[in-house]
């Protein structure tokens, strides 16, 4: 077994135990105070202007009418056309667009050599001339998804690069990181669409080589091209979840569990409970105006100032 | 002396005063006043004062914190402000904010969308300093160097390079008073991260560790509303004096003669208002009083001690004051056994008990809340009262949307809808509702008259709405039309109302600014004669 195989079998495995662990970590984090940011996509009927189900008189008393679809609907807007980059920061739309669908169509990519992968261990030829018509649309996807993915990926990330050194007001709030995630993706970006044109138009090698690891049996004689975006993708498996691009497990909280998350504290409920747990945790700030060991709860029953630290 | 651009290391190192505030740069206005020097000018702090005082960041002092006289004492404060950070991260200490926070720490991308929304920003024509990420992004750096397990070993791997210094540290804390937590920030931005929440969390390190906060919104601010009874030094016995002599002037102004609901155990409503109100805009607690007695609705106002003031100046700088405030508010609520509390014509009173204070209430003190806007629309949707809109047809209208009203709790058509019946002639800002433009008064700015402050509020951080004001009315900006600004809101009337003196739009522009039931009170057909004193403003 290669180098890379066991730097690739373990990139991979690295990689979602890391964003698994991160999620989890926020997830466990306890209930806060309410934050909410309007509009929220789920008021039904509302959403549209911005409003709330505290525009109802007696609003505890009514049924809350929630729009799964219109959230829904937001969120794919969001995901798919980066909605909200499009709405404030047109310029920097123009390529973080491209970028977010070239990485969605690598991602499509990755999942197309998989199946191709299995489909070859299982032996059917994937081909454009492959007697399998379902290999045959493997292999035509394969081939769009792969070059939709290289081109706009690499236009898109070099478009963002560009944008941090050449606009003022981007340059002087970016930091060493951010040049550097940059360069890291333009690196597994740019190897692959050179792998892609100069080695692998069909992707067979790719293939070949995702086929090793699903068999676990040996590979030799990667091409420099294919083997360098390789080890590169491997590197940046364990890289990634270390930077602020793992923003996609970080936008469904932001989102979900605080602009969006308007659950009004309901006696007997959940949150109810979490409220509680939480105004009995103790609190060690220490300015005069709070009982330091006390608990939360304590402390908001204590007014004037307290003689801290005696 | 730089006026635009700041370095980090400028910011953390550089002596003296690091920019200035030139109004020149600044993005003009409409006219009138569309030449710079029809604009006041932004005064200097006397050079005792700078002597005296923290004033490095741009010449204001909201703060007024006395220069440390040594290095030892600096070096306290810089430890007291790194232990301060660190439990903002804890879950015992920040319970009420970790999630958001550590969210906002761990994904921002530095795209910069958020600065475009930023008025403060853009009205001060781009100053670095108050760009939103320039603020969080030192936040975001010491909490990777000083808080995240192997901090300081990846800020060398990393290049983060900051250190924490007593300058960093000083111009930190007049900085987090340089935003109002308007929030559009984070309305704009792509990943959900909350600069706004960097600014409110940072006033916490300095009010809830360090024991200092400005003395507007402490001292004179929740001690005072809970140790007096309101944040303006109102007692029980004052308020129930000033609630006897509003009901004279009912009678005088109306014919109207009643008494107002007092301490009313079983009413189904206690209705608070900010005690501003009855302090300075006497007229608006009068006009709610018209309109529920004309309703027939049970209600009740309190005369205990904090519940006669819906102000709950905590939620913008420490959620100890937020909860103890809040406590009192339903305290009272759950002895007078009323169905519901009602918040009057104060948008961040209405956030402070309703959204935020939601979590702070458990058991039988979670008694529900609700705006006044919609009580309002309702009387008047109902036919309860009868309006007559053409009774302020020589008025043309416009609605300033609050933040706290608005964006940060979603009611947006109420107030419209209630606008819309009582006058003809209403027009919407641009932009307006859940993005609309704070007044520049936000998060404390209103209440902060000390030193030079106020010129900042009133001509930079209320700029965008001065702007959309003049718009609105541009095509009728000259003195013989009578203009109205409704702000339902006692923090944003403040600001405006300063504003307005400092510009001297009432006497250039004939612009008068006031709350939504003057309006109401003014087209009910069985009070005679107007509400709306318009020469005595």
């Amino acid at each position: 077994m290669s180098g890379l195989q066991v730097i690739s079998y373990l990139s991979i495995a690295v990689f979602p135990v890391l964003l698994i662990a991160k999620m989890v970590r926020i997830a466990r984090m306890p209930v806060h105070l309410r934050w909410d940011l309007y509009p929220i996509p789920h008021e039904k009927g509302k959403s549209a202007y911005g409003g709330s189900y505290f525009e109802e008189v007696d609003w505890w008393t009514k049924p809350r009418v929630r729009s799964l679809i219109s959230e829904l609907r937001e969120m794919a807007k969001e995901i798919v056309f980066i909605h909200s980059v499009y709405k404030h920061n047109r310029p920097l739309w123009v390529f973080s667009f491209p970028f977010h669908i070239g990485m969605y169509c690598l991602i499509g990519l990755m999942a197309l050599l998989v199946i191709g992968a299995i489909m070859g261990a299982a032996g059917i030829v994937v081909s454009a001339d492959s007697a399998n018509g379902f290999a045959v649309l493997v292999q035509h996807l394969t081939r769009i998804l792969g070059a939709a993915g290289w081109i706009l990926s690499v236009v898109g990330v070099l478009g963002l690069l560009f944008s941090r050194l050449l606009n003022r007001e981007l340059r002087v709030a970016t930091i060493l990181s951010d040049y550097v995630n940059l360069l890291a993706l333009l690196a597994v970006f740019a190897t692959g669409l050179v792998s892609w044109i100069t080695v692998d138009p069909s992707y067979a090698i790719m293939r070949g080589f995702v086929r090793s690891l699903i068999t676990f049996q040996p590979v030799t004689g990667l091409p420099a091209a294919t083997a360098t975006h390789l080890w590169l993708m491997a590197g940046l498996l364990f890289y990634f979840p270390f930077t602020h691009m793992t923003h996609m497990v970080g936008k469904y909280f932001t989102y979900h569990k605080v602009r969006w998350e308007d659950e009004p504290n309901i006696r007997g409920t959940r949150i109810e409970q979490a409220v509680q747990a939480a105004l009995g945790y103790k609190i060690t700030w220490s300015a005069p105006h709070i009982k330091t060991g006390s608990t939360w709860a304590d402390a908001a029953m204590t007014t004037g100032e307290v003689k801290n630290h005696e | 002396m730089s006026k635009r651009r700041t370095t980090l290391k400028d910011f953390s190192h550089k002596p003296g005063q690091l920019v200035e505030l030139d109004r020149r740069q600044f993005l003009p206005l409409p006219p009138p006043y569309d030449k710079w020097d029809t604009e006041p000018e932004i005064k200097p702090l006397s050079e005792e004062r700078q002597r005296q005082l923290e004033c490095d960041l741009d010449g204001i002092s909201a703060f007024k914190f006395p220069r440390p006289q040594s290095e030892e004492e600096k070096r306290r404060l810089v430890e007291q402000f790194l232990a301060g950070l660190k439990k903002l991260f804890e879950r015992e200490n920040n319970w009420t904010f970790q999630q958001a926070l550590f969210l906002t720490m761990e994904y921002c991308a530095r795209c910069q969308t958020c600065a475009t929304a930023c008025p403060i920003y853009a009205e001060s024509g781009k100053m670095d300093i108050y760009r939103p990420t320039f603020r969080s992004d030192i936040v975001r750096r010491l909490y990777k160097k000083y808080v995240k397990a192997g901090g300081k070993f990846f800020a060398v791997v990393s290049g983060n390079d900051i250190d924490v210094t007593w300058t960093m540290v000083a111009r930190l804390m007049e900085l987090s008073y340089r935003c109002t937590l308007c929030r559009r920030c984070a309305q704009s931005c792509p990943i959900g991260v909350d600069n706004g929440l960097v600014t409110h969390e940072l006033r916490k390190i300095f009010s809830q560790e360090m024991g200092v906060a400005v003395e507007a919104l402490h001292t004179k601010g929740s001690v005072l509303q809970l140790e007096a009874g309101s944040s303006t030094g109102m007692t029980p016995a004052a308020f129930l004096d000033n609630v006897e002599f509003m009901e004279d002037e009912v009678k005088e102004r109306t014919g109207l003669s009643f008494k107002w609901p007092m301490d009313k155990a079983g009413a189904d409503i206690l209705l608070i208002h900010n005690a501003g109100e009855y302090l300075a805009w006497p007229e608006n607690p009068e006009a709610f009083a018209i309109i529920l007695e004309a309703a027939g609705i049970s209600y009740t106002l309190s005369s205990d001690i904090v519940a006669y003031d819906g102000v709950n100046y905590g939620v913008w700088y420490d959620d100890v004051q937020l909860a103890k405030v809040a406590l009192k508010h339903m305290e009272t609520a759950r002895k007078l056994g009323v169905k519901k509390v009602v918040i009057g014509e104060c948008g961040h009173a209405h956030k402070a008990l309703t959204v935020i204070a939601d979590r702070v209430l458990a058991g039988d003190l979670n008694i529900p809340r609700e705006s006044s806007m919609t009580l309002l629309r309702d009387i008047i949707t109902s036919g309860r009262i009868k309006v007559d809109p053409s009774r302020n047809d020589d008025i043309t209208t416009t609605l300033h949307d609050p933040c706290n009203l608005v964006r940060l709790m979603g009611v947006v058509e109420p107030q419209r809808e209630v606008l819309r019946a009582v006058s003809n002639h209403f027009r919407e800002m641009t932009p307006h509702g859940v993005d609309n433009y704070c007044c520049g008064g936000g998060s404390g700015f209103a209440i902060t008259q000390d030193l030079n402050f106020p010129d900042f509020r009133e001509i930079v951080s209320g700029r965008a709405k001065l702007r959309q004001i003049l718009n609105v009315f541009q095509d009728i900006i000259g003195p013989e039309h009578k203009k109205y600004v409704c702000a339902p809101c006692s923090n944003c009337k403040g600001a405006i109302r300063d504003m307005f003196a400092a510009y001297g739009l009432f006497e250039r522009c004939n612009i008068l600014y006031g709350g939504l039931v003057e309006l109401v009170v003014n087209a009910m057909p069985e009070i005679e004669r107007p509400f709306l004193e318009w020469d005595w403003h």
